[in-house]
Order: C-alpha cells, then sequence, then structure tokens
C-alpha cells in the first residue's frame, strides 16, 4: 500500500505536468486569428524609372504664377545640370533632400494612383517625391513631407540639349 | 576709405564671398530622421526655413527704435555699422530709425559708399556653383517665396554683388554669419522697404565712429 501510495504520489505530478502540457498544446494547436496589418504595396509605376535618366536643368518655384518663368530658369541652368544616371539596379542614382550622397531610387506606384519617386519602400514614404507630371522633356516633382516642401518647393526638370537617356553623365 | 581702395577691397571680397554666398542664411541643424525613415547622411547646410513675413525683432537692443543719432548724411540716408550690427534709417535733427542686423562673417566685411540700385518683393535665389558643387540636390534657381533663404525683401547694393534683404532666421540677427549680405528680420526688412527707395544712399562703416 505504501508502495502503491509512493507510486501514485510520484506518478501524480507528471500527469499534471503532462494535462498542463496537452492544455497547453490545445491552445497552441487552435491560434486565434490574428489580424495581420494591411502592409501597403509598391505598385507598378505610370512610368518607366529610365524617363528620368538624363541631364536635367532644375529650379523650383512656390506661386504657380513662377512655374512659367522657373521652366525657363531651370533651361537656362543646363551649364550647371542634375545628372540622373541609371542605378546598379533596376533604379536611377539622385539624391533625397539635405543629403549630398546619391542613392539608388525608384518610381513607384501608390495605392492612391499617385507616382513616388524614392527608395525602394511602400509609397508614400516620408522621404519620397511625389511625380506630378512627366513627359519627355519636362518632370515636375515635389518632396511629400510638408516641411521639406515647404523649404524647397516644387522642382522642375527641364531635360537639357544633349541630356538624353544615353548622353554620358557629367556629375550627379 | 577711397574710391579705388573700396573697389579693390571689394574686389577681393567678391572673388571669395561668391563662392559662399548665402551659404549660411542656409545653414540649419537637421533634426535626426525618425527610425522609419532610411539614415542617410544629414549636413547643416539647408535652404532657410520657413519663417512668417510677420517675423519683427521687438525686444533688446536688435528691436527697431528711433535713437539719437549724430551724422551728417542727408535724410533717408541708411548707414550701417557693421561691428555694431546696426543699420540706421537718417531722420534728420540727430535722430534715426535703428534696426538689428546681421552681417558678413570674419573675412566677409566690407564697407563702402554704395546706393539701392533694385529693390524686390519675395526676391529669387540662385545659389552660388559652389554650393551647388556641396550641395547638388539643390535647385539652381529658386523663385521667391517663404522658404526662399533670400527671405521677404531686397535692396540691391550697387552693381555688387551683396545686399540687405530678409531672412528666416531672426535668431541669427545681431551676429556675423552672412558672406557680406546684411539682413534683417522678414518684418523688419519689409519695414524697411516700405521706406527706402532706389537711388538712396548706403554708406557701409566696418568701425563704428565716435
Amino acid at each position: 500500500m505504501s508502495c502503491l501510495a509512493t507510486r501514485v504520489h510520484r506518478t501524480l505530478p507528471v500527469l499534471s505536468m503532462l494535462a498542463a502540457a496537452l492544455v497547453l498544446a490545445g491552445c497552441a494547436s487552435t491560434p486565434a486569428p490574428v489580424a495581420q496589418p494591411q502592409r501597403p504595396q509598391i505598385r507598378p509605376a505610370a512610368y518607366p524609372v529610365s524617363a528620368l535618366v538624363g541631364s536635367w536643368g532644375i529650379a523650383s518655384y512656390r506661386e504657380d504664377r513662377d512655374r512659367p518663368r522657373t521652366e525657363t530658369m531651370a533651361r537656362q541652368h543646363c551649364r550647371t545640370p542634375y545628372v540622373i544616371t541609371p542605378g546598379p539596379t533596376d533604379g536611377i542614382m539622385m539624391h533625397v533632400a539635405d543629403d549630398p550622397k546619391a542613392y539608388e531610387l525608384t518610381l513607384k506606384g501608390g495605392a492612391d494612383g499617385k507616382t513616388y519617386l524614392g527608395f525602394e519602400t511602400p509609397p508614400p514614404h516620408a522621404q519620397d517625391r511625389e511625380i506630378l507630371s512627366l513627359t519627355e522633356n519636362v518632370i515636375v516633382m515635389r518632396f511629400i513631407a510638408p516641411d521639406v516642401h515647404a523649404r524647397y518647393g516644387t522642382f522642375v526638370y527641364v531635360r537639357c540639349p544633349g541630356g538624353a537617356q544615353a548622353a554620358a553623365p557629367r556629375r550627379t | 576709405m577711397n574710391r579705388s581702395s573700396f573697389i579693390r577691397r571689394l574686389s577681393l571680397v567678391a572673388a571669395a564671398g561668391f563662392a559662399s554666398l548665402f551659404a549660411t542664411s542656409a545653414a540649419l541643424a537637421q533634426a535626426a530622421p525618425p527610425a522609419a525613415m532610411r539614415e542617410t547622411m544629414a549636413i547643416g547646410d539647408e535652404p532657410g526655413r520657413v519663417s512668417t513675413e510677420e517675423v519683427i525683432i521687438r525686444e533688446g537692443a536688435f528691436a527697431r527704435q528711433l535713437v539719437f543719432f549724430r551724422s551728417t548724411e542727408p535724410v533717408g540716408t541708411l548707414v550701417i555699422h557693421t561691428s555694431e550690427r546696426f543699420l540706421y534709417l537718417v531722420l534728420g535733427n540727430n535722430r534715426a530709425l535703428r534696426y538689428g542686423i546681421g552681417v558678413g562673417r570674419e573675412g566677409f566685411t566690407w564697407s563702402g559708399l554704395v546706393r539701392v540700385s533694385r529693390k524686390a518683393e519675395w526676391p529669387d535665389w540662385t545659389p552660388p556653383p559652389e554650393m551647388i558643387e556641396r550641395q547638388p540636390y539643390l535647385p539652381r534657381f529658386m523663385a521667391g517665396g517663404p522658404g526662399n533663404p533670400m527671405g521677404s525683401r531686397a535692396l540691391y547694393l550697387g552693381s555688387t554683388i551683396y545686399r540687405i534683404h530678409g531672412t528666416n532666421q531672426p535668431e541669427t540677427i545681431g551676429h556675423a554669419v552672412s558672406s557680406g549680405c546684411f539682413r534683417l528680420a522678414n518684418g523688419d526688412v519689409i519695414d524697411l522697404y516700405s521706406r527706402v527707395q532706389t537711388g538712396t544712399k548706403v554708406v557701409i562703416r566696418h568701425a563704428a565712429t565716435l
């Protein structure tokens, strides 16, 4: 009897642990559905990123009335062009705000239907630019961060003569 | 200072100063990017921060004020004392309206006699090539407006590259920070602009005279 009691006494903790493990395993085997955050997707951009490659005169404005003369000034500043070259992968080499180092950026489509230019992160991202219009020879874009946009204004890029994609870059 | 001496000195200052004209007016510490931002190299030079045009220095010595000012200059003349960081608008009867200003940093101060050759509201800004070299992301031309480092108004000084202009950084008033230009708080330069006509005589003195 005492032997049986001893055996039961020894066995009970083991059974308890097994029961507890089964309960826990049961919890683990039927997980409550966890809502996954909806991650914004990078959609295809409306323009090929290669459309940005080339030499550009760049200028900025704040008031729409200044847009025409800003475009003229951008054209006149082709003597100090901003050169956009292809990046090592699928993007292009450009700068973000307030940083003299060039990075590989890309064009991204947003869920809002807009086209963004920036790092390969879902748009709109704080360091992105929004492409307002893009033609073969003129691009209009702005930084989406309000404080950066307030300081720089809206940029006009005017393609420089001979500044086509195939042109040899001078510098970026 | 005689005219030839002034021109020679001005040429030297101009050659050195053009390299970084307005560079310091663009100086602004950049806040560290949030964690979600991609880390990129932060630098101090930025276009001027946005400041409302109403910013006026209202307290202290650099506040606009009527002062006793003994001068033989005609009424309406602007007298700049770079050492004092004051600009005086001569009113006559030993009185002047005094404004606090920011002046050229060491090596970028100058003196002479010029006239206001042009006035502009919300002037455009063209960064010098050397600044573009340092900050290649800058627009080569920035149309005037809030955020433009030239501020709300500009008085062009003769045929020099120097101006009396506004600033979006009123905390720099009273300091030697520029590349030779004279800066006032945006609200104060608007006031000065309304009192000064093209052709106004401007006397720039590096050292105050008793």
